[in-house]
C-alpha cells in the first residue's frame, strides 16, 4: 500500500503514536514504520488503550496513496473527534499539530519529519531564594518601621512580634499551597519561585501603602489612602497570575482572566462594603494619619479659599437630604426650601 | 397596659444610654472632670424610669406636704391636665406628660417635648387629655415654641377652671428662695404636688431656665409650678440625672408670650408642623450664633499658642490633662473643652442647638516627629462630629480638608484643617458642622482646636468657623 509513495513521504518515514494524559503530557509513545496501525482496547491492536470508553477496535491509521496520514474511525460507539472538538468525524487527516480524541483518551500522531520548536535556553545558576529573602526582609522592615512610627504608647515587643509573625505565617502557607499545586501539575514544587512571587508582591504593596499614606498628607490628597485597597487587589491579581504562570506558561489568556476576575471581585466587594459601612455609621472620610509638618509638599490654601471649598459641600448635603428625606412622614417633602 | 409600660421603660433606658454616650464622646475630646458633665439637661419625657416600684409603695413616699400646699393643691387641681400621646392605630398611650388650663375656654400650656411625637408624626399619633375629675377628651395643638420647650393646646369646653400667671414671674423678678409647688402626674401614678424652692435663672443656660430645687419626675413635664398664692411661676421641664432635686422650669413669661401668640395667630397646621419647627430652628440659630459672634472670642494661652475661647457666658468649660496617667504618657496633653448650655430637644433622636469649643495642646515627651503626628491624629478627624448619628435623621457627613495659611504668616502658623458637615433630613437650612485645625509649625508640639456647631445655618457656620480659625495664633 505505502510502496508507491512520492516526494517527501518517500522512504523510511517513521510514525509515532503518542497517548496523552488529560493535561497533554505524553503517557506512552510507540514507533511504527508501516501502516495501517490499529488502535483500540483489544490486545490484537498495535496500540492498546486501557480506556473503558474506547472500543475494542476503535481506530485505524492509514497512509493514502498521496502519502497523507489519515485516522479512520472503525465504527465505535463513542466515535472520533479532533482535539476537544464536538463534531464526530469518521476520518481525520493528520498533521501532527492536532490531537485526536477517542473515548476519554487523547492521542497524537506525528511522523519523523515533524518539525519540533527550537530548544529553550537553560538559565544556569538562576536562584530565586536570595531575591525572595531580600524582598521578604524588605516587607518585614517596612512593617516594623510602620509599627514603630505609629507607636505612641509604651513600647512593647509583642506589638511588633505579633504582626510580623502573622505576615510570616501568611507567606509560608501561601507559598506552600502554590508549591503543592505546582508539584502536582508539573512534577516539581518551584518553592523558591513562588516564594519570590509572593514576597515581591508584598514588598510592592508595603512600598505603595507607605508612599500613599505619606503622599496623602504631603499632597493633601486623602483619596490616596482611601483607595489603596484598589492597588492591593490589583497586586493580588498580578501575584496570582504570576503563580499560575509559574505552574506552567500555557493558556495565558485564561490565567490573565482569572487574575482580573480576582482583582475585580475583590475591588467590587470592598467598594460595596465601604459604601455600606459609610451609609450605616455616618463616619466622615478624612485623613486617618497625620505626618510630621516637614513632609508637607503642597503649599497651603489661603483660609478664605479653604472656606470657599467648604461652602461647596453644601450642595451635595442638600442633594443627599432631598434624595433620602426623613422617613415615616409624608409631610417632610413639602418643605419649600 | 403592663406591656406598654415595659416598652416605654426600654425606651427610657435607651435615652439614658444615649446621654452616657454623649458624655463618653466628651470625655474623649477632653471634657472629663471630677464631677462628670451630664447629658445636657435631660428632658423628662414622661416615661417611667427603669425600675418602677409598685404604685402602692410610691404614694406614701411623696414628700411631706405642708398645710399651705394642701390648700394650693386643692385650688389648682381642677386646672391640671394629664396630656397623653396615643398611637393612633392602637389607641394606647405612647407617652404621657402634664399640662394646665390657662383660659376658661380651654387653652392649656404644656411642654413641646410632651407633644413632640404628635408634632413630628401627626398621622401616627394623636393627643388626648385626662382631668383630675376623670374627664377625658381630644386635644388640638395650637402653637409650639421649640426653643423654650412649650406648646399651647386646646380642649373643648367653657367656664373651665384655670390657673393664671404670677406677675413677678412674668417680669422675671421672682425672689430667690421663694417656695414653689410643682404639680403634675408623675409616672402615670396620679396628680401630685411637690414642694420646692425657686433658685433664680440657671446662670449658664442660653435658653432661660428657672432652677427649681424639688423633685420633678417623668410625667410631670408641662405641669405648672405655682407660688403660694397659686399663681404660675414656671412650667416643669427637666431635671439633672446626676444631681439630687436639681430641676428646671420654663419661665412663666415665655408661656405667657406663646399663649398671646396662640390667641391671635391661626393654629398650627399639623401637616406643616415640621416646617414650623424648621422655621423656629433657623430663627433660633440665627439669634444664637449671632449672639455667639457678638460675644466674640478671647485668646487663651496654651503652650506657645493662643486659642480662641468663646466669651459667651453660657458655656461650661472643663480642663483635662493626661499627666497623671500610668504608664507615663509619651506626649503630654492638656485640653480645655467648652460646651454651650443651649441644647434643644426636638425628638428622642434629634437633639440640636449646642456649640462646643475644644483645644488640646500636645507636646511630645519622647515621641519622634512621626510618632507625635500619629498621636495628634487621634484628635484630628474621625471623632470630629457630634454623636450619635442616625441615618433616619442625618445625612452622611461630607468633609473638606487641606493646609491653611493666613495672611500674616508671622503671627499665624500654618494649619491642617478639616471641615465636616452634615444636614438634617427633617429640616432644611440647618446643619451640624465641625472644623478641626492642627498647627503645622513644629514637629514635637501642636495645638488641636475644634469648633463644633449643631443646628447651624451653613452661612453662620462658615462665618463663625472662619473667625475661629483666624484666631488660632502664636502667643504674643
Amino acid at each position: 500500500m505505502g510502496e508507491v509513495m512520492t516526494g517527501a513521504y518517500l522512504g523510511e518515514s517513521a510514525i509515532w503514536v503518542e497517548v496523552l494524559s488529560r493535561h497533554g503530557d505524553v503517557v506512552s509513545r510507540q514507533r511504527f514504520t508501516s501502516t495501517p496501525i490499529a488502535i483500540g482496547r483489544a490486545y490484537d491492536n498495535d496500540v492498546v488503550v486501557d480506556d473503558p470508553h474506547v472500543a475494542a477496535h476503535h481506530l485505524r491509521i492509514v497512509r493514502s496513496d498521496e502519502g497523507v496520514l489519515t485516522a479512520e474511525d472503525l465504527g465505535s460507539r463513542n466515535g472520533l473527534y479532533l482535539g476537544r472538538g464536538r463534531d464526530k468525524r469518521s476520518e481525520v487527516a493528520l498533521d501532527g499539530d492536532h490531537d485526536l480524541s477517542i473515548g476519554a483518551t487523547m492521542l497524537r500522531v506525528r511522523t519523523a519529519s515533524f518539525a519540533v520548536p527550537e530548544e529553550q535556553l537553560v538559565i544556569r545558576g538562576l536562584r530565586f531564594w536570595p531575591a525572595a529573602i531580600t524582598c521578604i526582609a524588605g516587607v518585614f522592615l517596612l512593617a516594623a518601621l510602620d509599627l514603630w512610627l505609629s507607636d505612641t504608647t509604651e513600647p512593647k515587643a509583642i506589638r511588633y512580634f505579633t504582626p510580623l509573625l502573622i505576615i510570616a505565617g501568611i507567606v509560608v502557607v501561601w507559598t506552600t499551597g502554590w508549591s503543592v499545586i505546582t508539584r502536582v501539575f508539573r512534577g516539581h514544587a518551584r518553592f523558591g519561585l513562588h516564594f519570590l512571587i509572593v514576597a515581591a508582591g508584598m514588598l510592592a504593596f508595603s512600598f505603595y501603602d507607605q508612599a500613599a499614606e505619606m503622599g496623602a498628607f504631603a499632597f493633601s490628597w486623602t483619596a490616596l489612602t482611601t483607595t489603596s485597597y484598589l492597588i492591593a487587589w490589583i497586586l493580588l491579581g498580578a501575584v496570582v497570575f504570576a503563580h499560575l504562570l509559574a505552574i506552567n506558561p500555557s493558556r495565558k489568556p485564561i490565567k490573565l482572566g482569572i487574575a482580573i476576575l480576582i482583582a475585580a471581585a475583590g475591588i467590587s466587594m470592598q467598594t460595596l462594603r465601604q459604601g455600606e459601612f459609610r451609609s450605616n455609621y455616618g463616619q466622615p472620610v478624612v485623613l486617618s494619619r497625620l505626618e510630621p509638618p516637614a513632609l508637607r509638599l503642597v503649599s497651603p490654601q489661603h483660609d478664605a479659599a479653604f472656606f470657599v471649598d467648604a461652602s461647596k459641600l453644601r450642595a451635595s448635603l442638600d442633594k443627599e437630604r432631598t434624595e433620602e428625606p426623613a422617613g415615616g412622614d409624608v409631610f417632610s417633602e413639602d418643605s419649600d426650601d | 397596659m403592663k406591656e406598654r409600660r415595659f416598652d416605654r421603660t426600654a425606651r427610657r433606658v435607651l435615652a439614658f444610654a444615649l446621654g452616657i454616650a454623649t458624655f463618653a464622646a466628651h470625655a474623649q475630646t477632653g471634657t472629663a472632670s471630677p464631677s462628670p458633665v451630664p447629658p445636657p439637661e435631660e428632658p423628662t419625657p414622661s416615661s417611667p424610669p427603669p425600675a418602677v416600684p409598685p404604685p402602692e409603695a410610691t404614694v406614701p413616699a411623696a414628700p411631706p406636704v405642708s398645710a399651705a400646699a394642701e390648700s394650693i393643691y386643692a385650688a389648682a387641681r381642677p386646672g391640671l391636665l394629664q396630656i397623653r400621646t396615643l398611637v393612633e392605630a392602637a389607641g394606647r398611650q405612647s407617652s404621657i406628660g402634664s399640662g394646665f388650663l390657662v383660659t376658661a375656654d380651654g387653652l392649656a400650656v404644656t411642654n413641646y417635648h410632651v407633644v413632640s411625637q404628635y408634632v413630628l408624626e401627626p398621622k401616627t399619633y394623636r393627643l388626648e387629655y385626662a382631668r383630675p375629675d376623670g374627664g377625658q377628651g381630644k386635644l388640638k395643638l395650637l402653637q409650639i415654641d421649640v426653643a423654650n420647650d412649650l406648646a399651647i393646646v386646646r380642649l373643648e369646653g367653657t367656664d373651665l377652671p384655670h390657673l393664671s400667671f404670677d406677675a413677678a414671674a412674668l417680669a422675671d423678678a421672682a425672689p430667690r428662695g421663694e417656695r414653689l409647688y410643682a404639680m403634675g402626674n408623675p409616672l402615670d401614678l396620679g396628680f401630685t404636688i411637690v414642694e420646692g424652692t425657686y433658685n433664680g435663672f440657671v446662670e449658664k443656660s442660653y435658653n432661660p431656665r428657672v432652677h427649681f430645687t424639688g423633685a420633678i419626675n417623668p410625667g410631670m413635664s408641662g405641669g405648672p409650678a405655682v407660688t403660694q398664692a397659686g399663681k404660675v411661676a414656671g412650667i416643669n421641664v427637666a431635671k439633672r440625672l446626676d444631681g439630687e432635686l436639681v430641676s428646671f422650669l420654663v419661665p412663666a413669661s415665655k408661656a405667657a408670650a406663646l399663649l398671646a401668640r396662640a390667641k391671635t395667630e391661626p393654629a398650627l397646621d399639623p401637616a406643616r408642623s415640621r416646617e414650623e419647627i424648621d422655621r423656629q430652628l433657623v430663627a433660633w440659630q440665627g439669634d444664637f450664633y449671632h449672639a455667639l459672634g457678638e460675644q466674640g472670642f478671647r485668646p487663651a494661652a496654651l503652650g506657645p499658642y493662643e486659642a480662641p475661647e468663646s466669651s459667651a457666658p453660657w458655656f461650661n468649660c472643663w480642663a483635662r490633662t493626661n499627666a497623671d496617667q500610668t504608664p507615663k504618657p509619651r506626649a503630654q496633653l492638656d485640653s480645655t473643652s467648652c460646651s454651650s448650655q443651649s441644647s434643644l430637644f426636638i425628638a428622642e433622636d434629634i437633639e440640636t442647638g449646642r456649640a462646643d469649643v475644644m483645644h488640646a495642646y500636645v507636646k511630645s515627651v519622647d515621641l519622634n516627629p512621626f510618632q507625635f503626628a500619629a498621636f495628634v491624629s487621634q484628635y484630628y478627624g474621625a471623632g470630629s462630629m457630634f454623636r450619635p448619628w442616625t441615618r433616619k435623621r442625618l445625612t452622611q457627613p461630607e468633609c473638606h480638608e487641606d493646609f491653611i495659611e493666613r495672611a500674616d504668616g508671622a503671627t499665624y502658623p500654618v494649619l491642617r484643617a478639616v471641615w465636616c458637615a452634615r444636614a438634617y433630613r427633617d429640616f432644611a437650612g440647618i446643619y451640624d458642622v465641625a472644623i478641626t485645625t492642627v498647627t503645622q509649625d513644629r514637629d514635637r508640639e501642636a495645638l488641636v482646636s475644634r469648633l463644633s456647631m449643631q443646628g447651624v445655618s451653613y452661612d453662620n457656620a462658615l462665618t463663625l468657623a472662619q473667625r475661629f480659625v483666624g484666631e488660632v495664633a502664636w502667643a504674643k
